[in-house]
């Protein structure tokens, strides 16, 4: 009967493109816009994917690694002191304007670590040397700014060319590679001590202390210790993007728009969804009386329907993920807009998809239960 | 009348019903339909069953075919008592052992003549491809050897009827329900199903019932059966060229 029940929904052109389609518009709605808020979230966490650290230390207002209140020197020997932490190092981390050669300017992330240990160096560099920092106004810049900062020479930037942050001139000795971040500009790395050169004299100017547990010590005890000993505010590196992500979801509308585009997905999914298959069923219910009245049982005939109503959802489950899928990867090639498909995402997509499918199919199943087959005969 | 169900495979009936009661709908709307029928079929005969618009044919069909829940008395068809069975066992023997001709043809518009005349032998559990074979042959048997991958719109009334015929046999079942299967047929279509369905009903062990509103097909009873609101008032045994006329 299952080659039968499937002839019967495909045959139904309009409906069965309807019910595709509208399937379709809801996995792809959903997926592509989660998609791009976990892209977005992705990128409020990339100062803590480019400077890594297993502690970060910083003022106990600070929640989240995207803004900084900065704290006095002297706080980075209070953490030293601390039991539970082996090394702790400072970081300077602000937006500055790059000048560049034509006179325009370009904002930049400039970090600052610290020169002896270097640590919340950049992860992946592709040419240069990180020892070089150690020399006078030297920077380490990202493939981004090598994009942006090239703007009105003849050929693009590169090691040994010079740029200018707050007339200061700065001279390029690596090139690395950086994860996007929630800002969007590129980051020039220097030393700390270099950094405060560049950036514009304030009282204070310790952006984050970047930590490392004692042996024996695990990062969150090492952080609890911290807090309670400092008064500063401490987060492992995984609290601290929790926390950053969180704070994106109580500062801003942006969980709130995308959520509510997503569940636009969702309720138009239902919708097409259930009231297509809806009229599917009734306009066939005369059959399935006929089939009823033959002696088609009512789980039979339940079967038949959860298969109709879970082969569309899976069509149009598939091509609503292909054409996320499709999205991503033209906008991955273009950086904007962000986007992350993690694979949890198309699952839960499919959940979501299947769970309508089912909801489809019950509504039809409970009239075809309801169907006394006696109608059969009457007119 | 009210004589207790025998063993039917001795004494040659099809269909013995007792004293059977059906209403419909409650206070206002409460119509019984059936006040307490007895009737009888017997196996090899075309049965016909006439009678007033709303004096209970189609209730009365709807009972022996196990469509239809009814209240009080006895219902045997071909040794199944259908009064006490669970619900579950009237869907089986309904497909196994009924044959349905609806007025309506109610072919699937969707489906090929040879898989809608499959549908009895899938919903038995019969292979797909055993199902479609043997679906094929009924139809060569009803005259419509060249038609099994048609769709039903392609065809007249007369051969969508065949088409509900041969979905009707193709399992092999015992009793075949027709309601009203001529009405929505001209008369010579309407002559040469009958004769198709005669020929049916002769098969040993076979019974064909048929409700009807149509003069033109009564020669074509074995027996006729006339009922009158909700009770049977009286049965024919008559030769079949006599009808015709003792009942215009
Ligand atoms: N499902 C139902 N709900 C309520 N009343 C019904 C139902 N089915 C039948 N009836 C009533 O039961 C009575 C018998 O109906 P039935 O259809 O059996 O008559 P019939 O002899 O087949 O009539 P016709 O020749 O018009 O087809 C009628 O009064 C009808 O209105
Ligand atoms: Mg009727």
């Amino acid at each position: 009967m299952y080659h039968l029940a499937l002839k019967m929904l495909f045959a139904d052109r309009a409906k069965y493109i309807m019910l595709v389609s509208g399937l379709t518009f809801a996995a792809l709605l959903m997926t592509q816009q989660a998609a791009v808020f976990f892209g977005i979230l992705d990128w409020t966490n990339g100062n803590l994917k480019n400077m890594r650290a297993q502690i970060w230390v910083v003022d106990p207002k600070v929640e989240q690694a995207n803004e900084i209140k900065p704290m006095r020197d002297t706080d980075v020997s209070r953490v030293r002191t601390v039991p539970g932490v082996a090394w702790a190092v400072p970081m300077y981390w602000s937006v500055q304007q790059a000048r560049l050669q034509d006179g325009t300017f370009k904002p930049i992330q400039l970090v600052g670590i610290d020169s002896t240990t270097m640590v919340g160096q950049p992860g992946n560099i592709i040419a240069g040397k990180l020892e070089d920092l150690r020399l006078p106004n030297t920077v380490m810049i990202d493939d981004l700014a090598v994009e942006r900062l090239s703007r009105g020479r003849a050929k693009t930037i590169g090691i040994g060319d010079t740029f200018e942050i707050n007339d200061k001139e700065a001279r390029i000795v690596g090139i690395c590679k950086t994860e996007k971040s929630f800002f969007g500009y590129p980051y020039v790395f220097t030393t700390y001590d270099q950094a405060l050169q560049f950036a514009p004299k304030v009282r204070k100017m310790l952006s984050f202390i970047l930590a490392h547990p004692a042996p024996g010590w695990t990062a969150e005890q090492a952080v609890i210790q911290i807090k309670k000993q400092t008064g500063l505010g401490a987060f492992t590196e995984g609290q601290f993007s929790v926390s950053t992500v969180l704070w994106f979801f109580r500062n801003t509308g942006i969980p709130m728009s995308f959520g509510t585009t997503i569940l636009l997905g969702f309720i138009v999914g239902v919708a097409i969804a259930g009231q297509t298959f809806y009229s599917f069923i009734l306009e066939n219910l005369r059959h399935i009386g006929a089939l009823k009245a033959m002696g088609a049982s009512d789980w039979m005939l339940t079967r038949m329907v959860l298969l109709q109503s879970f082969t569309v959802g899976l069509i149009g489950y598939g091509i609503g993920i292909g054409l996320t899928v499709l999205f991503g990867l033209a906008v991955l090639k273009k950086g904007m807009p962000p986007f992350a498909l993690p694979y949890q995402l198309p699952l839960f997509t499919f959940v979501v998809i299947m769970f309508i499918c089912a909801f489809a199919a019950v509504l039809g199943i409970l009239r075809i239960r309801k169907l006394e087959p006696a109608i059969v005969f009457r007119g | 009348m009210n004589t207790e169900i025998t063993n039917n495979s001795k004494n040659g009936f099809a269909v013995q019903v007792r004293n059977v009661t059906k209403t419909f709908g409650t206070g206002e709307a409460r119509t019984q339909a059936l006040k307490g029928v007895d009737f009888d079929a017997r196996e090899g005969e075309l049965l016909m069953i006439v009678g007033p618009s709303g004096c209970g044919k189609t209730t009365l069909l709807s009972v022996i075919a196990g469509t239809l829940e009814f209240e009080e008395g006895e219902v045997d068809v071909f040794h199944a008592r259908l009064h006490g069975m669970s619900k579950s066992a009237i869907t089986n023997f309904r497909g196994g052992s009924i044959g349905f001709i609806f007025q309506q043809f109610n072919l699937i518009p969707t489906l090929t003549c040879i898989e809608n005349v499959s549908v009895p032998l899938l919903i038995n559990g019969v292979s797909r491809a055993i199902a479609e074979k043997k679906a094929a042959e009924v139809l060569a048997l009803v005259g419509l050897g060249g038609r099994g991958h048609d769709r039903p719109s392609n065809l007249s009334g007369g051969q969508q009827q065949r088409v509900a015929i041969a979905r009707a046999l193709v399992h092999e079942p015992k009793l075949i329900i027709c309601d009203e299967p001529t009405s929505a047929l001209d008369k010579d279509t309407g002559h040469k199903i009958m004769e198709l369905l005669r020929d049916v009903a002769r098969a040993p062990g076979r019974c064909v019932i048929v409700v009807t509103h149509d003069p033109r097909i009564y020669q074509f009873a074995d027996r006729m059966t006339e009922m009158e609101d909700g009770r049977v008032q009286r049965v024919h045994e008559a030769p079949q060229a006599g009808f015709s006329h003792t009942h215009q």
